[in-house]
Parts: structure tokens; sequence; C-alpha cells
């Protein structure tokens, strides 16, 4: 793979992935070659069942394909093993859930700085890099409550946050704006367009959100687990 | 990191109350079970050694060798004298008493029974056994009548005979195997829980005895109290050596009741095995509560596999979560067990006249607290919990994060 370029931080190489659904295999991803460039701000858009989960599961490593190859930042995921991968997942890549899926027994702070915990950064590095976090999402003065605590929108804003705060090569967000009223939806967009501007962190969302499609600098279709379209705007 | 497991833990196990409640609650009767069984059985083992002991037995007793098996009235205690003495200057000796032992016949005008008939010294004999605490009629030797006898409340129901009566006893005396009788007056009648000792059994004065079995001033045994009991267990002292000589033979009251050590021992392993069964039961309830929690947080330990978190950190998420419930859990059963211990140890179990291990229960059982009860018990339950919750890790750890969230993208 001498041909990589530095910039070029997801390659697929023929990915196929087969479920088993009660004996039955099914394809869920049928050879798909694509190549995500750092920076890129895409959108992986698709019918239900076309495969966007499976190829967003597939790239971050939390599962594995049936045949091809993954790098990810120049480094083969199916040849790490497993604590090599967890460790790797969380040094090179932040997830947004579409139910935001912060840990309701933690506070805001707990739950951004869980990730940096992890790593080991140090205690008071860890507490500035929230603290400037959180103010960049915009929720100051929050990082003590729990997120039953918050709005649905600010709670997602926390998860961007916990995404970002050990600044990840990818954020892969799974329908970030699906439970949010569009406005919110549309500020949290506008947000992690700006934060990809200025960082330069490479955003993948799957999504339906027509709003997302329109804000994403490319836009990746699936169709039968291959890729049908491919745009960059 | 420790600390956020630990804050992750605690704020989990708070998340269900009432499941952790009345899983705490499980483990928790389970703890206090097992204090309250291990200070009742150390208290009855107190009893019964006390009973034992102080009844009748002494700590230690001195005999002529195959005394005890043939109960041959010439089989007297040898030199007498001289180990009279030496006991006399024994530090850990606190008293000591003479007997003699002799089976015979006693008869009433109404009727007649078999008995075993024991010369005492009245003065000494009160410190070792407690026949003058179990007189309920009359007195336990005054003054020096030598007719005078002592006899349980049974044998004078049998007799038919109340104080100042008359009955004959007839022994057969050491060497000739001659009969000899003579008459006596009842001066005292003993109530005892064990109906061996009401019924069977009467005391005479010494000297009175030694004359009606003709062994001059010799007799069969001293019975010997010490300092402390835990002595007379110490087979390792030289008091056994130094008494055990011209064909006599000193034991301990292990020695003379073997039974209960022997079932001392049986009642610690049985204790054990009551706390692997209890432990067992609970065991699965805790992993079931586990499991529950488990399965309702599943996308959450997803989550937290998918953001970077090891399998063994999330093992450790589940052993630090069993952690607390069993720090929770041994909180309230230490309570719970303490609480029900004292309130027992302080009023009492009945179980007089009952009889345990061939002994007959005088006193109430008191339960005895220990210091063990409340770090060994809590420490077992612990590491019981934490063994219990390592089956929920370990499917946790082997768990795949798209598996868990089920539909993670």
């Amino acid at each position: 793979m001498e041909q990589i370029q530095k910039t070029d931080v997801i390659v697929t190489e023929s990915v196929m992935k087969v479920y088993d659904a009660d004996g039955i295999p099914v394809n869920a991803l049928n050879g798909v070659d694509l190549t995500i460039q750092s920076g890129e701000f895409t959108a992986i858009v698709g019918p239900s069942g076309s495969g966007k989960t499976t190829f967003l599961n597939i790239i971050s490593g939390l599962d594995a394909p049936t045949e091809g190859k993954v790098w990810l930042s120049g480094k083969v995921l199916s040849e790490m093993g497993g604590n090599e991968l967890s460790d790797f997942r969380r040094d090179n890549i932040g997830f947004i859930f579409q139910a935001y899926n912060l840990i309701p027994v933690l506070t805001v702070e707990e739950n951004v700085e869980y990730i940096m915990l992890l790593a080991g950064v140090p205690k008071t590095e860890r507490h500035d890099r929230v603290v400037a976090m959180l103010e960049t999402v915009g929720l100051k003065d929050v990082e003590d409550r729990l997120p039953t605590q918050l709005s649905g929108g600010q709670q997602q804003r926390v998860a961007i946050a916990r995404a970002m705060v050990s600044e990840p090569a990818i954020i892969l967000a799974d329908e970030p704006t699906a439970n949010l009223d569009s406005k919110t939806g549309a500020d949290l967009l506008e947000m992690m367009r700006r934060l990809n501007d200025e960082t330069g962190m490479t955003f993948i969302f799957s999504t339906h959100d027509p709003m997302v499609m329109e804000s994403a600098k490319r836009l990746i279709t699936l169709r039968d687990g291959k890729v049908d379209t491919d745009e960059t705007k | 990191m420790f600390l956020i497991l630990i804050k992750l833990a605690w704020r989990n196990i708070l998340r269900n109350k009432r499941r952790t409640i009345i899983a705490s609650i499980a483990i928790s009767i389970g703890l206090a079970a097992l204090i309250f069984g291990d200070a009742f059985m150390i208290g009855m083992m107190d009893n019964l050694i006390k009973t034992a002991t102080d009844s009748f037995i002494g700590d230690a007793q001195i005999h002529r060798q195959e005394f005890r098996d043939t109960r041959e009235v010439s089989m007297t205690i040898q030199e007498l004298d001289e180990v009279g003495a030496n006991l006399a200057k024994e530090a850990n000796v606190r008293y000591f008493t003479r007997r003699t032992f002799s089976t015979g016949m006693i008869a009433s005008s109404a009727n007649r029974s078999a008995i075993n008939l024991i010369g005492v010294q009245p003065s000494t004999e009160k410190f070792l056994s407690q026949i003058d605490d179990a007189i309920t009629e009359g007195v336990f030797f005054q003054k020096t009548n030598e007719h005078d006898i002592v006899i349980g409340s049974k044998l004078a129901e049998i007799l038919e005979v109340e104080l100042g009566d008359k009955a004959v006893v007839t022994v057969v005396q050491a060497k000739s195997g001659d009969y000899f009788q003579d008459w006596f007056r009842v001066s005292g009648i003993y109530y005892f829980a064990d109906a061996a000792m009401n019924s069977g059994m009467a005391f005479v004065r010494l000297k009175k005895a030694q004359q009606m079995l003709a062994i001059g001033n010799n007799v069969h045994e001293i019975a010997i109290k010490f300092t402390s009991t835990e002595y007379g267990q110490d087979k390792q002292v030289p008091f056994w050596e130094t008494y055990s000589q011209h064909g006599n033979e000193a034991l301990s009251w292990t020695e003379i009741l073997p039974q209960l050590p022997k079932v001392f021992a049986m009642s610690e392993y049985s204790k054990y095995i009551m706390g692997i069964v209890l432990f067992g039961v609970v065991i699965f309830g805790i992993i079931n509560t586990l499991f529950m929690s488990l399965y309702e947080r599943m996308f959450e330990f997803g989550v937290l596999r998918a953001v970077g978190t090891r399998s063994f950190g999330m093992a450790r998420i589940i052993l630090f979560e069993a952690g607390a419930l069993a720090i929770v859990s041994i909180i309230l059963g230490a309570i719970l067990g303490f609480v029900l211990t004292t309130i027992f140890a302080n009023v009492g179990i009945d179980y007089t006249g009952n009889e345990m291990m061939g002994v007959t229960v005088q006193e109430f059982i008191y339960p005895v607290l220990t210091i063990e009860q409340f770090t060994v018990y809590p420490l077992a339950v612990f590491i019981f919990t934490i063994i219990a919750g390592l089956y929920p890790a370990w499917h946790v750890a082997k768990m795949s994060p798209v598996d868990a969230m089920r539909r993670s993208f």
C-alpha cells in the first residue's frame, strides 16, 4: 500500500461482510473500495439495509470484514489484537451516537474526560481540556450536571465534546441529528462543520437527514452493499 | 482510573435501588446467619465445656491406671500423699478434691435402686462441682454428721424419701468382696438437668465412704480445677507427665469426654459447610442481579467498549460493582448479625435439659461475639461476591461492541 498518501485516513479494499441470519447468509457489503482523506466532512447515505451501519462498524474496527482490508491511519485493522484495537479506537476515533449514549451515572465532566482517563492523561490536563472542549461546544458551567439534567441538544453537544476531546483523527457520527429538532440539529451541524474547518478532523456521518447531506462536502451513497455514487462538492 | 471505576460502580448499584436492596438483604442475611451461627456455636461450646467441667468432672482428673475401665474398688490412686502435696504446690492448680467411687444399692422403706456412691470432701467439692449449687432441699453436708447422704430429686422420688428420711446403702468392699451396709439420713436433695445425675448418684462424706469400702485413706479420683480451662486442653504442659507416674494417670477433660472436642471439630466443619451452602445459594442471586443490571445496560457497555475500554477494563467495571454490592451488604449484614447476636447474648437461648454430645445443658446458651466474626466472615463474603462477579465480568469482557450495541450505527 505504498500508494496510500499521508492524507488518506481510511482506505477500504474489496470489503465484504456476510452475516448469518438464522442460517441464511446475508451480504451486507459486497466489495466496497473507498478512500477517505483527512479533513473530509463526508456523509454516507442510502436506504435502510444498504450497508451504512455495517460499513461504519467495519471502518471503526468494531466489526471485522468477511473479506477485504481496512487501513485506518495507515494501519490494517484486522491485524490488530483486542487491546491494541481498543487503544487504537480510543486514540484515533471519536464516536457520536444517535441517542447520545452518554454514561448516565457520570457527570458531564466525567463523561467527557472518560476517554482521557483511559489514555492516562494527567488530571490537570484532563480538566483543562474538558473545560475548553465544553466551551467549544457551547456548554459552559454544566460540567457537574448529569446527562439526564440536560436537553437532547445539550446531551448531543456533550457527546460531541466526548468524541473530540482526545483529538482523534476521525469522528464517526451515527445519525447525530435524528433525535433533535431541526433548529438544534442545524446548530449542531454548523458547529461540527466549523470544528471540521478549524481542527481538520475527519467527520464521517451515516445519515438520512437532508440537512446533513446538504452540509457534507462529500456524499457517498451505498446501495445493496456497494458504492452507488460518490460525489464531492 | 480507579476513582472513576469506584464512582461508576457505586452509582450504578444505586441506579436500581430496589434490586440492590433485595440483593443486599439476601447477602446480608447470609452474613448475619454466619455471624450468629458462629456466635451460637462458641456459646454452645463454652456452655458444654463449662457444664462438663464445672458440674462434676473438673478440668482434669487423676486416677489409678485402668480404674476408669474396670471401676475396681481396690484400684486407688498410688502415692496419694505425695500426689496431694505436689498438687497443693502447683501454680496452675486452683482447687482439687478427692473422691471415692463405687457402685451400690440404696434402699428405703418403700423402694430400692442401684446407685453410684461417691465419697466427697464437702469443703473442697463445692469448688469442683455444682452439687452444692443444685441443692433444692436441705443442705450439701453441714456439721459433721457422718450419716448424711445427698441424693438427686429423681432418686428421692424413686425411693419415696424426703429430707431426714432414712436409707440403707449396700456396697462391696475392696479386696474381701464382702457386702457392707450402713444407714444414712437424707440431708440434701439436688436437681440437675442431667437425668443420670438426678437418679443414679448419691454423695456421702469421704471418710464414711472409705470406711465402707475398706480402702483406708485412699481415694479413686482427684478432680482438679486449673486457673484457666485452656491449661486443661494443653497436652504439652508437663503437668500430665508429672502426675502420670506410680501407675497413676492424669487426664484432661478432653480425654475424659473425648466426644466433646471431636464434635467441636466436626461442628467447625459443619459451620464451613453451612457457610458454603448459604453462599452457594446467595452467589447465584448475585450473578442474577449483576446479569440483570448488565443486560439493562448492554448498549452502555457497547459504548464503553467502542470508545476504547479494554476487555479487562470492562471486567473491572463489573467486579467493582460486585465489590460495591458486597460492601453495602457487609455493612448491613454486620449490623444485622451484631444486633441479633447481642440480643441473644443478653437474653440467652434455652437449651437446658437437652443432652448434646453426652453433656446435658444446665444453663442458657449465650452466643459469643468475636472479632473474627466481623473480619474473617465479611472478608469471605467480599471474596465470595467478587467470585460471583467473575462470570458476568468475563461475559462483559468478551462481549463484542457491535453485539452489545446491536445497532451501533
